[in-house]
């Protein structure tokens, strides 16, 4: 039984906090911020993704990647929330996933080791947005090797080197095709979004030329949704653990009343409640990575809890870093906008909380009230044996302890 | 990260449940086994129940053979905890003295204590109270004001306890007292735990009922009742460093009985859901309720992380100090938001769950005890103050 990251996942943690500390704090992530025309793409981040190995973390050994699980990526997207770190890293992780789960071996060996290499970038599109993540949703049609379709919202179209885009074809049955954003058939127009750490774009898909990945299947592309939402739920969890982090820090200085802010038990019993909410956000979304690298039999689930999880703590603690850090937290000139936009962005990302609970219930809600064995009612109109059932633990201790 | 368990710890999981299988019949395994049986019968069943199972070696899992205990490891205790709650075996009669005296004698006891209340408590032969709370110190647990004047080899003990788990069932109260007084301002200092018998004519002990009409808890009343010197814990003096310590005790593996127990109950509710009509459809079709069921079960699912995590910390020998009120928190306000979707499934059946035919007799009676849940043992907002001063560094 360890339920943590290994000596080797804290190391990649460590490597990738410090390389953001000494070469991408807040300081940079403001200039792409104050330079909406640019592509937020910084050319030395995107340099260093490459030489670090951030890009290569997903890609097998074979193609000249470092073979490890979605936990050891799940690492890198939690520290990029952390960071609000701009940069197509996760449509281009993504893209390599779905060479590495859905790819010929051609494919593979011309697009995987140029991904880990960082040579290359890519963007996906898997499903439309708002709509829920199944493969029922792909927002493209298939149609004689060439895609139609218009697509919402598809981060980093504007740099990428190739799209990934979910399809159904004409029998009805969903595929992933890549799609060169430079071909014909292929318009990308540019949209502002709120979050400047991305760049946004609608596509156009008109009869594009299209390479379908031959191991495509309904279960690939569910696949490929549940790594989206896992990797975003970690996004998500590093953004509202420095959201509370930092308001704690404000908020234990902050003097008003003649006491620091944080005195007050109105604020401090919410921050109280945040970090119990954002530690379980941490677990779920660690376990939902180490279930997919496992293939536990509870893994979808595990998926959406931490999807659902991730999105609503992370509202919060944005929300609240605002809201604790009074009119400065409204400023622009406050860093907390960028967590605040960038968690509004993720949260509706490969699925919201309400999507992933109504997952959960017809997961796990329809599978047990299915079983609706009578026994239960009926042995209760015997009448029960009162709190006998508890746990021991759960038995009153009978003190109300002041334990400050 | 691995979260299987060691071929020994399956082992362990193999013997106890086989040693379930034979000792604990199906129909204890029922509530109607329970039903029409009083408190005081029900006692008298978990009681000797539980001494067999002491007698068997499945008591005491953490603690040392040499005091009567199993010798075990923290993710045994975790195995244990959990097939005992999918067993749906009685629950301790006990609790105070296994959850929270016998880990503090064994931290600061003397060797003596350590032998002479163990061994004794594993097998319940004596049933320990714990008295802490008074009518006037409760949530603020240093103004209690009960005194213990040293006369001669003695301690004479005067004032009133509350809110005493099993106090009509008692044999031994570990009682806080004055027995000197506070220095200045420094209300924690000069007081004692001591180790009281129940048995003698200066205590009495009085059933307090519950809004759920059971009487798990009482109060007992000191007039000049008595107890040796010797029979402090910690030291005299020592009793609110000895107290608070005690009180941590609620960690370690008791997380994943929590869940167990918490996690058959949503799957009852989710049950009755399927079984409740709603403008002519299951309830569980119901789309508002799919979200609070859902939602609910997030928050269980992320209590048996918890507790991943815990047995992790506690496996390498890490203390979890004051992490251990967030798990308190979490997993209290769990359980009772889980009892309101609970009443939210069944609506207004909810008044009459005990009759026979509608009977969620059980359901109803947890939903009710969840409301204490969120006070005893520290109160939810006593919890937020400990892990926003404690953990966050907030200040006071």
């Amino acid at each position: 039984m360890y339920f943590a990251l290994t000596d080797e996942q804290r190391a990649l943690q460590d490597a990738v906090r410090s390389y953001l500390r000494d070469r991408f704090g807040p300081q940079q992530v403001r200039a792409v911020y104050e330079d909406p025309a640019g592509d937020a793409d910084p050319a030395e981040l995107w340099k260093a993704f490459g030489e670090q190995g951030w890009l290569a973390v997903l890609v097998p050994e074979e193609h000249d990647g470092i073979g490890l699980g979605l936990l050891d990526a799940a690492v890198l997207a939690r520290a990029f929330g952390a960071g609000t770190v701009p940069g197509p890293w996760l449509g281009t992780v993504l893209a390599g996933e779905a060479l590495r789960l859905a790819g010929s071996a051609e494919q593979q060996a011309a697009w995987l080791p140029r991904i880990a290499a960082g040579e290359v970038k890519g963007a996906v599109a898997l499903h439309r947005p708002g709509s829920t993540p199944v493969p029922a949703n792909a927002p493209a049609t298939a149609s004689g090797g060439t895609l139609s379709g218009s697509l919402a919202l598809v981060e980093y179209a504007g740099v990428a080197d190739v799209l990934v885009v979910a399809a159904t074809d004409e029998q009805g049955a969903a595929g992933l095709y890549l799609v060169d954003p430079a071909a014909q058939g292929v318009t990308v127009t540019r949209l502002e979004a709120l979050d400047r750490t991305t760049r946004t774009s609608h596509v156009q898909l008109d009869g594009a030329a299209a390479e379908r990945l031959e191991g495509s299947s309904d279960a690939v592309l569910q696949s490929l949704l549940d790594r989206g939402a896992v990797l975003v739920a970690n996004d998500l969890v590093g953004i509202a653990r420095k959201a509370l982090t930092d308001t704690v820090e404000y908020d234990k200085t902050r003097v008003q009343f003649g006491r620091p802010v944080g005195s007050f038990q109105a604020i401090k019993h919410n921050l109280a409640d945040l970090h119990v909410g954002v530690t379980m956000a941490e677990h779920a979304a660690w376990f939902a990575a180490f279930a997919m690298d496992t293939d536990d039999p509870d893994v979808d689930a595990a998926v959406s809890i931490a999807k659902a999880k991730a999105s609503d703590v992370a509202r919060q603690a944005t929300s609240d870093m605002i809201q604790y850090h009074g009119g400065i937290g409204y400023t622009w000139e406050h860093d907390a906008h960028f967590y605040f936009k960038r968690a509004k962005r993720l949260e509706y990302a490969f699925g919201d909380a309400t999507q992933h609970r109504e997952r959960i219930a017809r997961l796990v809600l329809d599978r047990v009230s299915a079983e609706r064995s009578l026994s239960f009612g009926e042995a209760g109109a015997q009448g029960g044996q009162a709190g006998v059932g508890m746990a021991s633990a759960a038995q009153g201790t009978g003190v109300a302890a002041g334990a400050t | 990260m691995d979260l299987t368990y060691s071929p020994e710890d399956e082992d362990f999981r193999r013997e106890l449940r086989s040693w379930l299988d034979t000792s604990l019949p199906t129909e204890m395994r029922q509530p109607a086994f329970w039903a029409d049986k009083s408190e005081d019968e029900q006692f008298a069943v978990r009681r000797q129940w539980e001494a067999d199972k002491a007698e068997a070696g499945f008591a005491g899992i953490l603690w040392p053979t040499e005091y009567g205990g199993r010798g075990g490891t923290p993710t045994m205790k975790a195995v244990y905890d959990e097939e005992m709650v999918k067993a749906n075996a009685p629950a301790t009669v006990n609790p105070l003295g296994l959850t929270f005296l016998a880990p503090t004698v064994m931290m600061m006891g003397t060797e003596e204590q350590k032998r002479d209340i163990i061994r004794p408590l594993l097998h319940n032969e004596v049933i320990w109270c714990q008295g802490f709370s008074e009518p006037g110190a409760g949530s603020d647990l240093a103004a209690l004001s009960m005194r213990a004047e040293r006369q001669g080899e003695e301690y004479v003990l005067n004032g009133q306890k509350i809110w005493t788990t099993n106090a009509t069932h008692g044999d031994k109260i570990f009682t806080l007292a004055r027995t000197g007084a506070p220095e200045g301002s420094k209300r924690h200092a000069g007081i004692s735990m001591l180790l009281v018998d129940m048995d003698q004519p200066g205590i009495e002990a009085r059933p307090l009922k519950q809004m759920s009409g059971a009487s798990e808890f009482g109060e007992v009343f000191f007039t000049d009742a008595t107890c040796p010197v010797t029979e402090v814990l910690g030291g005299e003096g020592n009793g609110w460093a000895t107290a608070m310590l005690l009180l941590s005790f609620e960690r370690g593996s008791s997380a994943i009985s929590q869940y167990t127990e918490f996690r058959k109950m949503w799957d009852e509710v989710a049950k009755a859901a399927a079984a409740t009509d709603r403008d002519g459809r299951p309830a569980a079709e119901d789309p508002v309720l799919r979200q609070a069921l859902a939602s609910s079960l997030v928050e269980l699912e992320c209590l048996k992380y918890h507790s991943w995590h815990i047995l992790t910390q506690t496996s390498q020998g890490r203390d979890l100090g004051f992490e251990a009120s967030m798990t308190k928190l979490m997993w209290a306000e769990t359980f009772r938001d889980l009892s309101d979707v609970y009443s939210d499934v069944v609506g207004p059946e909810f008044q009459v769950a005990g009759n026979p035919g509608i009977s969620r007799q059980e359901l109803t009676t947890m939903a009710l005890w969840s409301r204490s849940c969120t006070i005893w043992g520290g109160s939810s907002e006593v919890q937020r103050n400990v892990v926003a001063e404690r953990v966050l560094g907030l200040p006071r």
